[in-house]
């Protein structure tokens, strides 16, 4: 019975001295869920915290968990930020975000990496915010000004191929608008899906023989295999226009890219505006990529005899 | 680390087990009723997601869209059937056949995008994981318990019928079956359709729970289902008799795989280890029999000399 008693004295003690280390200071807790290990992802993630670290310092601690890939871990990590009762949740691509809007009504929920919100939350009349517990930035590259890129250095290319993986919602949605943008500009479009790795290959042969230019959006299948992609369009002498740095450095000739870096940085910056200015969250707007540029691949322009204009910086 | 934050992280991993464990029962009766290792599961644990979620952002009501689902998860299973015995392909290349076009069928039914979100405000999800806290019926633990309920009851009373019992027969001898005069093909392609029809309930529910339907949500499923079944086996095995002891043996499996997940994130494990974690509490919990069976025989063998 004594033996009972003092442990539970010295329970409650341990549990009294827990909740004074928490009180004491009381940083801002940020859960991180990151849907997979991949280039892009993990710079937007570190430019998220580096900017709550640059402005909070000491005052900000980080939960970062990674799904690898799987969309069900995605939830049991929500799970645990809810049930830890985090101050912010920041999710890192889009099966992160449904999962964490599916958990929790309360917790503000910031986005990364996420190209359409509208179409991520199945919210109708989109506005430019969310209007729940729901903000963030988008990862969508300017596709207007991508379209008028690939008119710009192949003027005379008429049938253009669009390869991406179908399972990725991202990719079908930029090609859908690309489509339209390079049918303003008298191109023909046709689209060339591969499922895995494993095939993009083939699809990607088959891509070439259909095309006289390759446009390829922000997919993180073929971002994860450039260099199957470009042992077929190399010999072929297709050029391919990226959506970003990682595949253009792969595989293209050229892209307009924007930094995850910078993305993760403004969401970083979204969430000390909520944590510590007190904004509300449901009307913050979605917001874009600060800058954008014109980037070159000089080794693939070389290799296929491409002159590039002026205004490009070319990829280290 | 605080334990508060474990125990209120439990809510969540009992929710989703009990799901899963709804997969699970469908993994038991191919795996262990049947005697077939089903790998079609990977596929239809997208496809009662995309068929239910798909019908319901098309205004269908919400039961008659499970129910659709789980008639699209038999259909399934019945390919898979088809193509184990009329086209003679062993069971497991069967199953990964099906698996492997189940993809582009599931993206064709998501209308060729791969992930589909449903919003928990607009639509009348039976279960969310929003809920996992609050203290009423829309608790998604009660909703989940009570189908779990039914479930069990419909498949204690099925396997104890004639169709039932010929089912499990074929399970346990094959040739003796067909001696008895059961169409074994017939008994296997119904299990198979019974199983993924299981499964597609549990992946609609999943979707609900999660708020979206992904064309990967499958992949590796048939590991958490093996798990469960196998875990139950380990714990319960001796305990539990009865059949639908032994089914709900299966799902309280489920549950504590999440459970030891949960406990290991909250240990801080680094994730990008989990998929070899969930490697190895299976290949553990497979090896305690094997180990047990090997302890025994040895210790009977000592036994038996000391007797002569």
């Amino acid at each position: 019975m004594k033996k009972a008693l003092s442990v539970l004295v010295s329970l409650i003690l341990i549990l009294c001295l827990c909740g004074f280390a928490s009180a004491e200071g009381t940083p801002y807790r940020i859960g991180i869920c990151q849907l997979v290990q991949h280039v892009a992802l993990d710079a937007a993630t570190q430019g998220f915290q580096a900017a709550l670290k640059e402005k909070l310092g000491d005052g900000v601690v980080f939960d970062l968990q990674n799904a690898s890939g799987d969309t069900n871990t995605c939830s049991t990590i929500m799970n645990g930020f809810v049930s830890n009762n985090v101050n912010l949740i920041m999710a890192n691509a889009t099966p992160a975000l449904q999962a964490a809007v599916a958990s929790t009504g309360d917790i503000p929920i910031l986005g990364t990496s996420v190209t359409d919100y509208a179409t991520a939350l199945d919210i109708s009349d989109w506005t430019g915010a969310t209007g729940i517990n729901v903000s963030g930035t988008s990862d969508l590259a300017p596709l207007d000004q991508q379209a008028a890129m690939l008119h710009e250095l192949f003027p005379e290319a008429r049938k253009v191929g669009l390869l991406y993986c179908s399972a990725e919602p991202n990719s079908k949605y930029q090609v859908d608008v690309i489509k339209g943008y390079l049918a303003d500009l008298g191109c023909e479009c046709t689209e060339f899906t591969f499922a895995d790795s494993n095939d993009v290959a083939s699809v990607a042969q088959n891509a070439c023989d259909g095309s006289e230019v390759i446009y390829i959006p922000t997919d993180n299948t073929a971002a994860s295999c450039t260099e199957a992609i470009r042992n077929v369009v190399e010999p072929a002498k297709v050029p391919v226009i990226a959506g970003e740095e990682g595949l253009c450095k792969g595989c293209g000739v050229a892209t307009l890219s924007i930094s995850y870096y910078d993305l993760g940085y403004a969401t970083g910056a979204m969430a000390y505006e909520i944590l510590a200015g007190g904004a509300d969250i449901a009307s913050m707007e979605i917001r874009f990529a600060p800058n954008v540029t014109k980037e070159y691949n000089k080794e693939m322009c070389d290799l296929l005899g491409i002159t590039i204009p002026e205004d490009y910086t070319a990829i280290e | 680390m605080n334990l508060e934050a474990l125990l209120n992280a439990l809510p969540g991993a009992v929710a989703q087990g009990l799901i899963w464990g709804i997969m699970s029962i469908g993994v038991y009766i191919t795996y262990k009723v049947l005697d077939l290792a089903d790998l079609t599961v990977d596929g239809s644990m997208a496809t009662g997601g995309a068929v239910c979620v798909m019908l319901m952002l098309n205004g269908c009501n919400v039961w008659l869209a499970l129910l659709c689902a789980i008639i699209a998860g038999m259909l399934a299973g019945l390919i898979t059937g088809i193509f184990h015995t009329k086209f003679g392909i062993p069971p497991i290349l069967a199953g990964i056949l099906t698996q492997l076009s189940l993809y582009s069928l599931n993206l064709a039914i998501m209308d060729f995008k791969a992930n589909q979100g449903i919003n928990v405000t607009k639509y009348q999800l039976i279960v969310s994981q929003r809920n996992v806290r609050t203290f009423d019926l829309s608790n998604p633990i009660v909703i989940t318990l009570v189908i779990l309920a039914v479930l069990i009851g419909i498949l204690y009373w099925f396997f104890g019928t004639e169709t039932g019992c010929s089912l499990r027969a074929t399970g346990a001898n094959e040739a003796m079956s067909r001696a008895q005069g059961i169409n074994t093909r017939k008994t296997k392609i119904l299990g198979l359709m019974i199983s993924n029809g299981i499964v597609a309930l549990s992946s609609a529910m999943l979707a609900h729970y999660q708020g979206f339907v992904d064309v990967n949500m499958g992949r590796g499923a048939i590991v958490i289902g093996l798990a469960a079944v196998i875990i139950s086996e380990v714990l319960f095995g001796k305990l539990f008799r009865n059949f639908a002891l032994k089914l709900l043996a299966v799902a309280i499996g489920a549950v504590l795989y999440f459970i030891v997940i949960q406990i290991v994130l909250w240990l801080g494990l680094n994730t990008n280890l989990l998929k070899l974690l969930s490697a190895l509490i299976v290949a553990v919990f497979l090896g305690i029999p094997f180990w047990k069976a090997n302890f025994s025989a040895k210790h009977s063998h000592k036994g038996g000399q000391s007797n002569a």
